[in-house]
């Protein structure tokens, strides 16, 4: 019994590295846009982090990644706080309006992968 | 989302609950990670339950494997109800109103009903029957919907994000 809920312990930890929550099924990776701005709002919440950022032509949505991924490649709840001028090259969605995936996203001229 | 999620669903999200499980960073992914242990031990108890049905596993007597069987799939069942409301809140506005998540509500739905039909019509016919004997036609109708509605379901889950 001790072996096994190590073995499910050992299980779970490995599983949930390799977790991601979306697909990119509901974005149009036919047409990327980059929207470009300060930072409105952010969340740094899972699923996903998410800010919405005051683009040229309007309010954008962007979904970045799920909050353990933003930091382990740089990208902190910092990083990515309201007021920032932020550059996000993504995909937007075929479901929701104004919303955009984010591929990456520049900060500071320091561009960060979100896939 | 092009239409609104009930008021219910939106402030489910907005709890006090849902905002700690966003907030948090191990929460999200370890419901995650529980939802799909829960799954597997749910969908294995439950095919070793719908192939006995079905007549396959015939050299057991149907009645002892069956109620063991049922002891591992009532414990996921739990597991997948809890982890699966923890997934829910986080999101809750948003998969109230995806078609794929109504789908798999319905098909849970559509499951259970299977089960208490089968409880009520079949369970105690079956329990008696020695090791080899022909399953009665409701017993196996039972074992082959379960078998379909609980591998849709899995499927719809897995479809939820991509819709």
């Amino acid at each position: 019994m001790t072996r096994f809920v190590a073995f499910s312990a050992a299980l779970v930890l490995v599983a949930g590295a390799a977790f991601a929550h979306h697909g990119w099924g509901s974005y149009d990776a036919a047409h990327p846009v980059t929207v470009v701005g300060p930072i409105v709002t952010s969340k740094f919440e899972n699923p996903h982090a998410t800010i919405t950022v005051k683009g040229a032509d309007k309010t954008w949505t962007v979904t970045l990644a799920p909050t353990s991924r933003m930091s382990s490649r740089g990208a902190t709840e910092k990083v990515i706080a309201v007021g920032q001028n932020v550059s996000a090259y993504g995909y937007p969605s075929t479901v929701e309006k104004d919303e955009m995936r984010a591929e990456r996203i520049t900060v500071d001229g320091k561009t960060f992968e979100l896939r | 989302m092009t239409h609104e999620a009930p008021a219910i669903f939106v402030a489910l999200e907005q709890s006090g609950f849902a905002t700690a499980i966003r907030q948090s960073p191990w929460l999200y992914p370890a419901a995650n990670v529980g939802h799909i242990v829960s799954l597997v031990f749910f969908v294995g108890a439950v095919a070793v339950m719908d192939v006995r049905l079905l007549g396959g596993l015939a050299m057991t007597a149907p009645g002892p494997l069956l109620s063991r069987a049922r002891g591992f799939a009532v414990a996921a069942l739990v597991g997948m109800a809890v982890t699966g409301f923890v997934l829910f809140s986080a999101e809750a506005s948003h998969l109230a109103v995806n078609p794929v998540f109504q789908l798999k509500a319905a098909l849970v739905g559509a499951g259970l009903v299977n089960v208490a039909l089968y409880e009520f019509m079949a369970r105690r016919e079956v329990a008696k029957l020695p090791p080899g004997a022909i399953m009665p036609a409701r017993a196996r109708i039972a074992g082959l919907l379960s078998l379909v509605i609980w591998v849709a379901v899995a499927a719809c889950g897995r479809s939820i994000a991509y819709f």
